[in-house]
């Protein structure tokens, strides 16, 4: 039996999450090890229409790009969504803050009618996705546990308890006792609490937790004297497209 | 076969440099403006005497967040049991008598038939030093009514500081090795005893029940409250972050998790702690959630404080370092809501 | 007193499948054999944790009797990560076994006593085993009563034996679904609504029941109206058991471990439990 054949692709993105790839070092060389690379525009300059697992990095903000990831659905055996604008929308999501066309002209000017656009969606929310691989960037270490999920066909679960509960783990100052305002405790865990391992605070770049407690967040706001608007905006900087969810479905299951 | 020494406070940095030369020594030290937490040190000159307990308790050393308990191959089908230990001798310098307490407590859960090899493998290679708090450490503590605030075994030598002096209680052999091998000690004399004495009746003052109700009228608080309001406000107000749990000395709720290797042959399988907050801990793999809601999730973790654990290992869990209520974003706070059930009750 | 890592309770027994059979949809039976075909030696009642290497441990109920030597069986529900890779193994493929696990039913108590079976969905699977464990000692025990419930025909399980049941003189066996197509035979209706047709002398009774969360409720209440005394009304409760040796918390039901003092418990156990039913 052949390697597994591996295509990366990329819409609305920084193409950051590749880069993450690149840069993997040696623990690269063991992946490759295990798979066959066969598209990936950052780091080779061939093409395929021959794979079984595509990885997408972006979120989908065109028609054309609705028609593209609906062809390599159709080609792929697994599709794993890789990196927030993929798999939440992130922060391509804040163009859902603005009235379409208005966006549009404010963009592309006098050509904007050469630039058809829509909403911003999530993988997820145009086709099945069989895997997701949140953060901005990915954790690498989350993404080499999904691949290897995917390649020994069994599923992969994104935790679903607040990165509190990895931060804390990782005995990190609380930053609310810092007085700075965190998103680690809406924002679904399986960083390792990353950045605020590395003094930042947590910007929800992985999504909300399934069941939030609202009111227990808004007796928190309350009590460390947070306006509602601040943390709603920084939640929304990643999160917006989420209002584009019908049913939600973090686990990776085909929605 | 307890007898007392003396360490000379300007001693501090020889023994713990004397200790480093054989063992790894794990102190508390600052972490910020207003957390600590033990990490390992080589002399005494970054440890911090004087500290409120540190974010995760010693627990951590005893039954690390991930243990990898088996190796598995899975094309020869073969796991084989695996000891991971990270350390072959290790000094935790420096243990309040609450987490003293919370060493004590996992100690029997996992010495209890079917005994966990893992963890008795590694509690034999840690040496426990325990620290006296002269006062509290801030008011979130309820070491008194849980009768914490005193020593009551669990180290193998316990520290007291005095003005010029460490009074120095060696209870194990492991305890008489160290004093004997650093020769740092000397004799407890007439002064140093009286010294002591006059601490541990200050203290007498100083630690009082922090909550209304008694240490011995908890259980039945508890057992008489599974239906009480309470619940329903913890329920609003918790956010399930589960950090109650992970910062508690005596939560030992854990998952067991397989990863492979990238070869997709080889593997192992991992303990890693797990939080009965967490909403999915609960779950069956048919969906039901048998604690779906943040308030039954709270009150297990209580009862599993104050009630359960009386009958099963004739004990309370609580070991009233108020970890739990310094954590808690929502400010649940356990002192507040034993008061809470006893006045409903009352 | 260094103990040996051998002696873990997390010591895997690599269990060799002898051949498979699929009962419906989602169940899939497995007849599994130990080395050296030696015994699980369990209990009716009494579970396994089946081991996929890479994917993980599930509990499993065991669902053959004991009286079956050299091998036993399990049937098992396609519902998450674990069962639903074994779902994809056959005769030949090797499963990590441990245990048997957990309290089973209190097959010396039932003695000369008449049974009153009812079970529902899956859990008919642990019933088989306490079932088939009484039919092979059938002398040892007073009159028995089976009722057995699911949600459609097509969900049914042991069916085969099931015919064998309904045609001894020696038990009464009854069935029915939730719902049915046209084609359907058999009876509809909710489990409940077969027990007022079975006769029964509550004082020397013990029912056993076992399914889903939902039917304990009502199958209770209406046992009680028959007044079959608490102590003699027997449930094996479903939790998410992790370790099955009273360590993980995962399958607590307040104050006891589902994996050790259960999964079988009597009704005046847990009747004023909060979290039980």
């Amino acid at each position: 039996m052949g390697k597994v054949r591996v295509a990366f692709f990329d819409f609305a993105c920084c193409e950051g999450c590749q880069l993450q790839v690149a840069n993997m070092g040696e623990s690269l060389l063991d992946v490759l090890g295990a798979i066959d690379v066969v598209e990936f525009r950052e780091v080779m300059s061939e093409k395929s229409n021959d794979y079984d697992v595509a990885v997408i990095e972006g979120s989908i903000t065109t028609p054309h790009a609705v028609e593209r990831i609906k062809e390599i659905r159709k080609t792929a055996k697994i599709l794993i969504a890789y990196g927030s604008c993929a798999t939440i929308g992130g922060v391509n999501g804040m163009k859902n803050n603005f009235d379409l066309s208005d966006i549009r002209n404010y963009v592309y000017q006098d050509k904007a009618r050469f630039f058809e656009t829509i909403p911003t969606r999530a993988v997820h929310q145009v086709v099945p996705v069989d895997y997701f691989v949140h953060g901005c960037p990915v954790y690498l270490p989350e993404f080499v546990k999904v691949l290897k999920c995917a390649l020994a066909g069994i599923p992969y679960r994104v935790p679903d308890s607040a990165v509190c509960t990895e931060c804390k783990l990782n005995e990190n100052e609380c930053m609310y006792d810092k007085g700075i305002t965190c998103l680690g405790p809406v924002t679904r865990a399986g960083c390792n609490s990353w950045c605020v391992n590395n003094g930042n605070i947590c910007y929800g770049c992985r999504g909300m937790v399934t069941n939030p407690a609202e009111n227990g967040a808004k007796d928190i706001l309350e009590k460390y004297q947070i306006p509602l608007e601040w943390v709603e905006n920084k939640m929304n900087m990643y999160n917006k497209a989420r209002e584009q969810d019908t049913e939600r479905n973090p686990d990776g299951k085909k929605c | 076969m307890t007898k007392s020494v003396i360490l000379k406070k300007t001693e501090l940095n020889h023994f713990i440099e004397a200790l480093a030369r054989s063992a790894a020594v794990v102190a508390p030290i600052a972490k910020g403006v207003k957390s600590f937490a033990f990490e390992e040190v080589r002399d005494g000159k970054t440890l911090s005497l004087k500290y409120i307990p540190t974010i995760l308790p010693p627990k951590k050393y005893f039954m690390p967040q991930r243990e990898k308990i088996q190796e598995f191959d899975r094309k020869a089908f073969r796991w084989t049991p695996v000891k991971e230990n990270g350390f072959e001798k290790l000094v935790i310098f420096g243990v309040h008598t609450c987490d003293l307490s919370g060493i004590q407590f996992l100690n029997q859960v996992m010495g209890e038939d079917p005994k966990d090899v893992n963890y008795l493998a590694r509690m034999e290679k840690i040496t426990v030093i325990g620290l006296e708090c002269n006062d509290y450490c801030d008011s979130y503590a309820s070491c008194a009514v849980m009768k914490t605030h005193l020593p009551s075994g669990g180290y193998d030598l316990f520290f007291t500081e005095l003005a010029g002096s460490f009074f120095v209680d060696v209870a194990t052999p492991k305890g008489e090795a160290i004093v004997k091998g650093t020769g740092l000690f000397k004799d407890a004399g007439e002064v140093e005893k009286k010294e002591f004495e006059n601490l541990r009746a200050k203290k007498e003052k100083i630690f009082r029940q922090e909550v209304k109700p008694a240490n011995e009228n908890l259980k039945g608080i508890f057992a008489r409250s599974f239906r009480s309001e309470v619940w329903d406000d913890l329920d609003r107000r918790c956010v399930a972050c589960g950090n109650c749990t992970n910062v508690c000395p005596t939560c030992y709720c854990f998952d067991i998790r397989d990863e492979m290797d990238l070869n997709l042959t080889t593997g192992a399988r991992t303990r890693v702690w797990d939080s009965c907050q967490n909403e999915e801990f609960a779950k069956v793999a048919g969906g039901e959630n048998f604690r779906g809601k943040r308030g039954a999730r709270q009150r297990h973790r209580y009862m599993r404080k104050f009630n359960y654990p009386v009958d099963r290992f004739q004990r309370y869990s609580c070991t009233g370092c108020g970890r739990c209520s310094r954590t808690c974003m929502a400010k649940i706070n356990l002192k507040e809501t034993i008061d809470t059930l006893a006045e409903a009750l009352s | 007193m260094t103990q040996s890592l051998l002696d873990s309770p997390y010591v895997v027994k690599a269990g060799k499948i002898l051949n498979t059979k699929e009962m419906t949809n989602l169940e899939k039976y497995f007849a599994i054999e130990l080395p050296g075909q030696e015994d699980l030696a369990h209990d009716p009642g009494q579970f396994v944790m089946v081991s996929l290497p890479g994917v993980g441990e599930a509990p499993i109920s065991v669902s053959s009797s004991p009286t079956k030597k050299g091998s036993f069986e399990l049937v098992v529900r396609r519902a998450g990560s674990v069962t639903g890779a074994m779902h994809k193994l056959g005769a030949g493929d090797t499963v990590g076994i441990r245990g048997p696990f957990g309290r089973g039913f209190p097959t010396k108590m039932l003695e000369g006593f008449d049974l009153l079976f009812i079970g529902g969905g899956c859990g008919n699977i642990p019933l088989h085993s306490l079932i088939t464990f009484v039919l092979d000692n059938r002398s040892r025990f007073g009159k028995i009563n089976i009722l057995l419930g699911c949600k459609t025909p097509e969900t049914r399980l042991f069916v085969d034996e099931l015919t064998q049941w309904e045609q001894r003189s020696d038990i009464f066996v009854d069935s029915t679904v939730d719902q049915a197509g046209p084609g359907w035979k058999g009876k509809v209706g909710l489990i409940t609504s077969l027990i007022p047709g079975v006769k029964i002398d509550p004082k020397r009774t013990y029912a056993v029941i076992v399914g889903p969360p939902i039917m304990y409720k009502f199958v209770i209440q209406e046992l009680l109206k028959r007044e079959i005394p608490d102590s003699q009304i027997v449930v094996s409760l479903e939790r998410h058991m992790k370790c099955g040796v009273g360590k993980c918390g995962h399958c607590q039901i307040a104050q006891y471990y589902c994996c050790q003092d259960g999964p079988v418990f009597t009704y005046n156990e847990i009747r004023n439990n909060y979290e039980a039913l």
